[in-house]
């Protein structure tokens, strides 16, 4: 093991110093820093040339002045030294200085379109191989690879268009007319009756059922004002939070599991009680708090599942922390909720915006800067997320399907085990197996920032480091951003290889 | 039995945690009162800009971009002060900021007063000191350095401080004469310098420069400065410490990567101030509440965003979020743009693309009546309609070598140039011209640049029609290759200037000049003359003269301006267009906003 490390590990530089200097060679010698200056009238132009020349040492031929920038580079790997020498830009910014700015950016615009992507893309997996061949599969493998087919900058400026200027127009007079509360009742009842499935009579119910209810609650919405002050309000909490405690008993344990169901009980009558408890400091908490707050939930979710006990803990533990979690997260978006007529009023009544990652100078308390960097950081999310879960619905459903098909399923089902214990226990986490490798690539690839989206979208991650630095030949900063990108490519893979070993005992690293 | 201990133990865990949780909370929050947005008076005003902001000091060779400049544009540094250029390309004095003027024109002598009440936006007033050594930056008096052309770096001597302008016609001005209790300077020049109006003597703070070169006051940097020699490079001097401490912070110590937490960076003498900086986000520009000058604005703010994405910028200003744009002009984005229901203010840049021929003896074009032959067959009009008249329908041709068509100049001098000989597409013309001769002429442009690719392509349908043999040599390295006599013609561009005349002992001087690429020396003497000119009814009639030997010479030809268009919510007034670099906000002190927002 140890010594498959320490191979991965030195053929891995070895690769890094060699695409190292393909990169240079390529940007060295596809384009021109001086073509503005060459081509300038300025009386001093010989001046600036030379100036120029001096600062980024093009005197230089490229396969020295890689020698150069490795040996600057090099200086990095001096732990705690602080030495780490990536040259400068042409405008003379230290390429330390920037790439870690880049980076933060691009971190902040990817995790989350990530962690949903892949969140839905193996639920949606899963419900469609669960049904497999029905209508909701060849819908949804339609939608899918329509999305997955689109271009970035086309997703964007759909986006921009419809959910962002369309969606701020709306507030302007925030009533839903009756065609548009017809249409949303008949597509969610279409959906619903879908997945839950059956025989017509039943769907015809589910249809029926769901459908009017989301029609009645989106007029209620409408008529209460509710797009302008929005909220949850006590009932709607206490509603949600069972609703989230029986799910998750039902979903992990079963809900004939006494106490399983006790735990997601407890949970929810402390996250109730906190709710109204907690209102007062939520008033002045920070972002610290809210991080306190939510870990908190999760020690009281683990514990009250520990105390609670009972033959499975682990299986409590998880119940426990589940309902707590979301429940917590559920009483935050309340809360936030109420901070967003004060954030309509900062900005003009147009909240969802289509460029930055921050309203420059709006001030106000974490509730009113996180629901910014939710407005802001919304489009790009949901442009990311829609072109790249795809892969993962494609994925998941496949690797489901057959694993749904093993002999060890039938065996499970033949020794009566609930369809639930089967896909969840039995089906769910072998079909995890192929998607660690897929995960690992994507989030090296996605840490290069998406060049496209950053670029429509105005946020000054990596791809955008990239592309605007690109253009004018611009070297060290391609160079940065390609050090990053390619030590993360390499060592995602390395993780990967090491995740499959451990995850699956037929896999074996020597 | 069982159960009741374990209540308990779950009531005395609770209790615990509640303890632990009480007590972290206590550390980890904020006051109550949420500071609230600020709220607004004169409103603000939301531009969006293409790059992000690199350095407070936009006048080095490695910060002179175009976000930079507008910033120093509001803040004072460059551009603004004594006076500044409009959209007509006039210079205009802000006689509150300070008057000057010529008081002799032999020697050339200039006198700047400040206004008393000027101060820098820590409260310190605007002296003389500040203006010595604003003109010690410009004029490279004290640089006695040799640098060797090849690589740049400095032979023998010293450079101190670094600048992207050119150090012509200010560096022949001795020492200044500091009057009128420290709020005057008189610059002496030794050779007339014919853009003298243009010379701004406010730049950096002398008081914050003094500082980080270890002195105690302004004042001791300018009795540093006097009493300093005049460089040599052909007797270099040994480098004096506390000045290179000076430049090198002048030279590099603006430059900037997050909000400097050193607030002396920000010190500035103009209408605005820097108060915040996301990088790569926006940035932000407050009043500066100590401005005594002529450009006080309406609005209270004036922040800049970076959007690089020209139809982002667009649907940016279509969802509020900004309110005005200057994106990079096409077609399509103009269509857009008309869709938002914003106003749209078109019109012509400062740069223009032209075509050069090459007069050496052995070239195709040594022969004149070669060159008006293939000038004849130029179809400027058609490469104007399909490049320009998209964007901006009103676009003309461009029939001056050295006016633009808002100048007032430009219309007595296209009367009088000969460019009405290469109006129309003349075949017939050009091939009598070339009786026969079927000349080949190999044409040079980049291949990178889309509307270069399209002039090509027309000139060599037209072209060919008379008889002429194009040669394709369009290439991504042109500008490696100006010059170097491989072709016989060229497709460029040049940015005018506007005010001014530097560019033409440039593209004009003698056969070697700079940007006299074409090997031509009809005008050579001339437009180095203008330079030392005193009267500015000489230059003129020098510029009109330039102007016509070029075509009577068949020099070449320009063909369009390149268009721009601005994007104005309909919230904000008063924004005009401008064809410079400074965009949108050459008048911001005109701007206000309709309906205040925060």
């Amino acid at each position: 093991m140890v010594s498959f490390i320490l191979r991965r590990i030195l053929v891995s530089i070895l690769i890094l110093i060699a695409a190292s200097f393909l990169m240079y060679m390529l940007v060295a010698y596809s384009s021109d820093p001086l073509a503005n200056l060459r081509s300038s009238s300025s009386p001093n132009k010989d001046r600036l040339i030379a100036d120029l020349v001096s600062r980024l040492q093009l005197d230089v031929p490229p396969p020295l002045r890689w020698g150069l920038w490795l040996g600057g580079a090099a200086k990095c790997l001096i732990p705690f030294a602080n030495s780490c020498d990536l040259g400068s830009t042409i405008s003379n910014a230290q390429v330390t200085d920037i790439l870690p700015q880049a980076l933060l950016s691009t971190v902040q615009l990817v995790t989350l379109a990530l962690i949903l992507a892949i969140v839905f893309g193996i639920m949606i997996g899963i419900v469609t191989a669960l049904r497999q061949y029905s209508g909701l599969d060849n819908t949804v493998t339609f939608i899918s690879f329509f999305l997955y087919s689109l271009p970035a900058f086309l997703v964007a400026v759909l986006l921009k268009e419809f959910i962002a200027i369309g969606f701020n127009n709306f507030l302007r007079d925030p009533v839903v007319s009756w065609f548009w509360i017809l249409l949303i009742g008949i597509v969610v009842g279409a959906i619903w009756q879908s997945l839950i499935g059956g025989e017509a009579r039943r769907r015809l119910i589910v249809f029926a059922i769901s459908g009017a209810g989301t029609a009645v609650l989106i007029w209620l919405m409408s008529a209460t004002g509710w797009f302008e002050k929005p909220g949850i309000g006590p009932v709607g909490m206490v509603v949600l939070i069972a609703a989230i405690a029986i799910g998750a008993t039902a979903l992990m344990a079963g809900l004939q599991n006494r106490k399983a169901l006790i735990t997601a009980g407890i949970n929810a009558v402390i996250a109730i009680a906190s709710y109204f408890a907690m209102q007062p400091l939520f008033a002045i908490s920070s972002i610290g708090t809210l991080i306190i707050l939510g870990i908190v939930a999760l020690i009281v979710g683990l514990v009250s599942g520990y105390l609670v006990g009972g033959y499975d803990r682990g299986q409590n533990l998880r119940v426990g922390a589940v309902t707590a979690v979301l429940s917590s997260a559920l009483i935050l978006v309340d809360r936030a909720m109420q901070a967003w007529p004060t954030y309509l009023g900062d900005v003009n009544n147009r909240p969802i915006a289509t460029i930055g990652s921050s309203t420059p100078n709006l001030g106000g308390d974490v509730w009113v800067t996180g629901i910014d960097s939710f407005t802001h950081l919304a489009l790009p999310t949901v442009a990311l997320l829609l072109i790249s879960f795809a892969s993962y619905t494609r994925y998941s459903r496949a690797g489901l399907l057959e694993v749904m098909n093993q002999d060890y399923i039938r065996t499970a089902r033949a020794k009566g085990l609930p369809e639930r214990t089967v896909v969840i226990r039995h089906a769910f986490r072998n079909m995890l197996i192929p998607l660690t490798t897929l995960v690992a690539f994507d989030v090296g690839a996605l840490l290069g920032g998406a060049i496209i989206t950053e670029r429509v979208f105005g946020i000054p991650g990596m791809g955008n480091l990239f592309s605007s630095a690109l253009g004018p030949g611009d070297i060290n900063p391609v160079m940065g951003y390609f050090l990053v990108i390619a030590a993360m490519a390499i060592l995602f893979n390395f993780l990967a290889d090491l995740a499959y070993a451990s995850l699956d005992p037929r896999v074996r690293v020597r | 039995m069982r159960i009741k201990q374990r209540t308990v133990r779950s009531a005395v865990s609770a209790v615990a945690i509640a303890g632990i949780a009480a007590l972290a909370l206590a550390a980890c929050t904020t006051s109550g009162n949420a500071p609230q947005s600020t709220a607004a008076q004169g409103g603000k005003v939301t531009v969006a800009v293409v790059n992000d902001f690199t350095s407070f000091n936009n006048q080095t060779p490695q910060a002179n971009l175009d976000t930079n400049g507008q910033v120093g544009y509001l803040d004072g540094s460059y551009g603004t002060g004594f006076q500044y250029i409009d959209n007509n390309y006039k210079i205009v004095h802000d006689d509150k900021f300070g008057t000057f003027k010529k008081v002799s024109d032999n020697p050339m002598t200039v006198k700047y007063t400040l206004n008393k009440d000027d101060k820098w936006s820590d409260g310190q007033p605007v002296t003389a000191d500040d203006m010595v050594l604003a003109w010690a930056i410009a004029s490279g008096h004290y640089d006695d350095a040799t640098i060797d052309p090849g690589t740049g770096k400095v032979t023998t001597g010293t450079q101190y401080f670094s600048i992207a302008a050119s150090t012509a016609g200010i560096d022949a001005t001795a020492y200044p004469t500091v009057g009128d209790n420290n709020t005057s300077i008189t610059l002496v020049y030794s050779t007339p310098y014919v853009d003298w109006e243009l010379v701004n003597p406010i730049a950096q703070p002398a008081h914050i420069v003094a500082k980080k070169a270890g002195l105690s006051s302004a004042a001791d940097l300018t009795k540093l400065l006097k009493g300093l020699p005049k460089g040599d490079p052909a007797k270099p001097v040994a480098p004096n410490a506390t000045l290179l401490k000076a430049a090198a912070f002048v030279n590099t110590g603006y430059d900037v990567t997050a909000f400097p937490t050193d607030k002396d960076l920000l010190v500035a003498s103009g209408p605005f101030v820097v108060s915040s900086w996301t990088p790569g986000q926006s940035l932000t520009m407050v009043r500066n509440k100590y401005y005594a000058g002529g450009l006080k604005p309406n609005v209270d703010t004036i922040v800049f965003r970076f959007i690089g994405d020209a139809n982002a910028q667009v649907t940016a200003l279509q969802n509020g979020e900004v309110d005005i744009i200057n994106p990079q002009a096409s077609a399509d984005t103009l269509n857009a743009l008309k869709n938002t229901g914003a106003t749209v203010l078109a019109g012509d840049q400062a740069s223009y693309d032209h075509l050069d021929l090459t007069f050496s003896q052995s070239g195709v074009f040594s022969d004149k009546a070669v060159r008006q032959a293939f000038l004849k067959t130029i179809p400027r009009q058609q490469i104007l309609d399909s490049i320009v008249t998209p964007v901006n329908p009103k676009a003309k041709v461009l029939n001056s070598q050295i006016f633009l068509p808002n100048q007032s100049e430009y219309a007595a001098s296209v009367k009088g140039n000969g460019s009405s000989a290469y109006d129309k597409v003349d075949i017939a013309g050009a091939k009598a011209l070339l009786a026969g001769k079927t000349p080949t002429v190999t044409l040079m442009y980049n291949t990178k640049n889309p509307n270069r690719v399209d002039e090509f392509q027309a000139i060599q349908a037209s072209a060919t029609q008379a008889g002429f043999k194009i040669v394709d040599a369009g290439s991504p390295d042109w500008s490696k290759k100006l010059g170097d006599g491989t072709y016989d013609a060229v497709l460029f561009g040049w940015i005018s200037p506007g005010a001014g005349t530097s560019a033409l002992p440039q593209i004009f001087g003698p056969v070697g000049s700079g940007g006299n690429y074409n090997n031509y020396g009809g005008t050579g003497k001339l437009a180095v003359s203008t330079q030392t000119m005193t009267n500015p009814s000489d230059v003129v009639k020098a510029e009109n003269q330039i102007d016509k030997q070029t075509f009577t010479d068949a020099y070449g030809l320009p063909l369009f301006q390149l268009p721009g268009i601005f994007g104005v919510s309909t919230n904000v007034t008063g924004v005009k267009y401008m064809g410079n670099q400074n965009g949108p906000f050459w008048n911001f002190w005109e701007w206000s906003v309709k309906k205040a927002t925060k």
